[in-house]
């Protein structure tokens, strides 16, 4: 009789590559969003640091639903409720489509860490600036924005690497990224132990290294001034 | 405007809200090279018609004039107030200095920005003003390195490195641990002795009889005496003036 081995070593590195091969898709969705979120949330928070009429209390409402719903029925909403409405979206392929609900739901995210940010400069540097007769914009360019990244860089690393764990949702429309390359496998040899071992491990090593990233980026910006 | 008149305020009232009357008609003029010294209890409006200086605070009504910028709160534009704002600079109580910036960047900053002088010349003047406070050895050091007397007496340099009329000082000694007060009183008895205008807001009763040129007491929204530290410190007639004395003295 064959004896039936718990993990098979051989065929885990053998699945291993086929897997980490779609690694490409995940990244490129994950830097996608990554710029469309930024972009969103720096706007979002520029609103909220500005309090501008209308468009903030839109934004507060964007941001309440962003959070307080699932990502996933987000992205059945966005694709198959809104599509049934727009021929935008119907025309999207599904990786525009996830990268898209993506960026919304991420940017509402980032914009609080930004918010928060900008917020984080007291009112006394503000009025030294203006003491002086620096410009709104001088002090902006000058004073707050440097501020602000330096306090904004360690949360937002944090939802990059959030992005890059909801990538798996592309999954779910027939994106072929890392989970698509696993259940095809699947199909084949229903060895699903090893195939998602080495899923895990893929995105495991990804975020691991941008973990790396956000500790020097946390280390650098503790110690900056 | 006289040519040796720094500042000239008429008939400053600011409220805030419909009840709250801080400033009730101030009026003041003060001369090149005077140190006023502003005394009166809190709560009275000395930051407030210090801050309506520079528009910091908008006044509901009145006439601002600095070192020949005149400034109508009745029909102000952004530009007047920025145009108002070069002709004076303020010192702190709580420094304020811009933490992303070195001692020396915090006082090159304006000089760069406001009066556009190329860096190595901005760098030249800033290295100047940090030598007169006594900061040389500490000027590539970040805000957070440095002690509060320290950084006030950057805050002091930032101040006058932008060669304003009038330098306005609000209580810069009250965030201070009692110990580091000294340097402090220190760098701003060398500038009046220089002959810088300024008006400075303070508790320090000692302090202000020796720099000032003249003293003014301020109470419930308005000027109440007015005179040389003799007469306001040492011959007090105003009763209220009496009592502040007596309690501030004890
Ligand atoms: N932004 C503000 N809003 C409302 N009231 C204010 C504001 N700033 C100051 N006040 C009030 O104005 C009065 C004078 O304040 P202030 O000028 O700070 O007094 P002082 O510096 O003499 O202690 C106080 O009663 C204070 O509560
Ligand atoms: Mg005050």
């Amino acid at each position: 009789m064959e004896e039936v081995q718990f993990f098979k070593v051989e065929y885990f590195l053998e699945v291993l590559p086929k897997i980490i091969s779609k690694v490409n898709v995940t990244l490129e969705l994950t830097i996608a969003a990554t710029l469309f979120s930024l972009i969103l949330g720096i706007f979002i928070a520029v609103v909220a640091y500005y309090k501008i009429p209308v468009i903030y209390q839109i934004t507060r409402a964007y941001i309440s639903v962003m959070r307080g719903t699932p990502i996933v029925s987000q992205l059945y909403f966005f694709y198959y409720g809104i599509a049934l409405y727009s021929a935008v979206v119907r025309n999207m392929t599904p990786l525009v489509a996830v990268c898209v609900v993506m960026s919304l739901n991420e940017g509402a995210f980032m914009s609080e860490s930004i918010r928060a940010a900008l917020m984080s400069v007291d009112e006394g540097q503000k009025e030294a600036a203006y003491s002086l007769g620096m410009t709104n914009f001088q002090l902006v360019r000058r004073i707050i924005i440097p501020q602000a990244i330096r306090i904004a860089l360690p949360p937002l690393f944090n939802d990059i690497i959030n992005l890059t764990k909801m990538t798996s949702l592309a999954f779910m429309l027939g994106v072929p990224d890392i989970m698509g390359a696993a259940k095809i496998e699947g199909a084949r040899t229903f060895r699903y132990f090893e195939i998602y071992a080495a899923v895990m491990f893929s995105y495991w090593l990804i975020i691991f290294v941008l973990g790396l990233i956000h500790k020097y980026l946390e280390k650098k910006c503790a110690e900056a001034y | 405007m006289e040519e040796n008149v720094m500042v000239k305020v008429e008939h400053l009232y600011k409220n805030f809200g419909n009840e709250t009357q801080v400033l009730k008609d101030v009026n003041l003029t003060v001369n090149k090279n005077e140190v006023i010294a502003i005394l009166g209890p809190s709560g009275t409006g000395k930051s407030t018609l210090l801050r309506c200086l520079n528009y910091l605070t908008v006044p509901t009504k009145g006439i601002i004039n600095i070192g020949g910028k005149k400034v109508d709160a009745a029909k102000h534009s952004k530009k007047d107030v920025v145009d108002l704002r070069k002709h004076s600079s303020m010192v702190f109580q709580g420094y304020n200095l811009f933490k992303n910036k070195t001692a020396l960047e915090n006082v090159m900053e304006a000089l760069i920005t406001v009066q556009n002088k190329p860096k190595e010349e901005a760098r030249k003047i800033a290295m100047n003003y940090v030598a007169k406070v006594g900061m040389e050895d500490r000027k590539d050091y970040y805000p957070s390195k440095l002690s509060g007397g320290q950084q006030q007496r950057i805050a002091i340099a930032r101040a006058m490195a932008v060669n304003p009329n009038v330098i306005l000082f609000d209580e810069p000694t009250s965030a201070l641990d009692p110990e580091l007060v000294g340097e402090v009183l220190s760098t701003i008895k060398d500038l009046a002795k220089e002959g810088t205008t300024m008006i400075l807001v303070t508790h320090e009763i000692g302090f202000a009889r020796e720099v000032a040129t003249r003293v003014l007491f301020m109470d419930d929204g308005k000027i109440v005496a007015d005179g040389t530290p003799e007469e306001i410190i040492d011959n007090p007639e105003d009763e209220r003036l009496q009592q502040f004395l007596n309690v501030i003295t004890k």
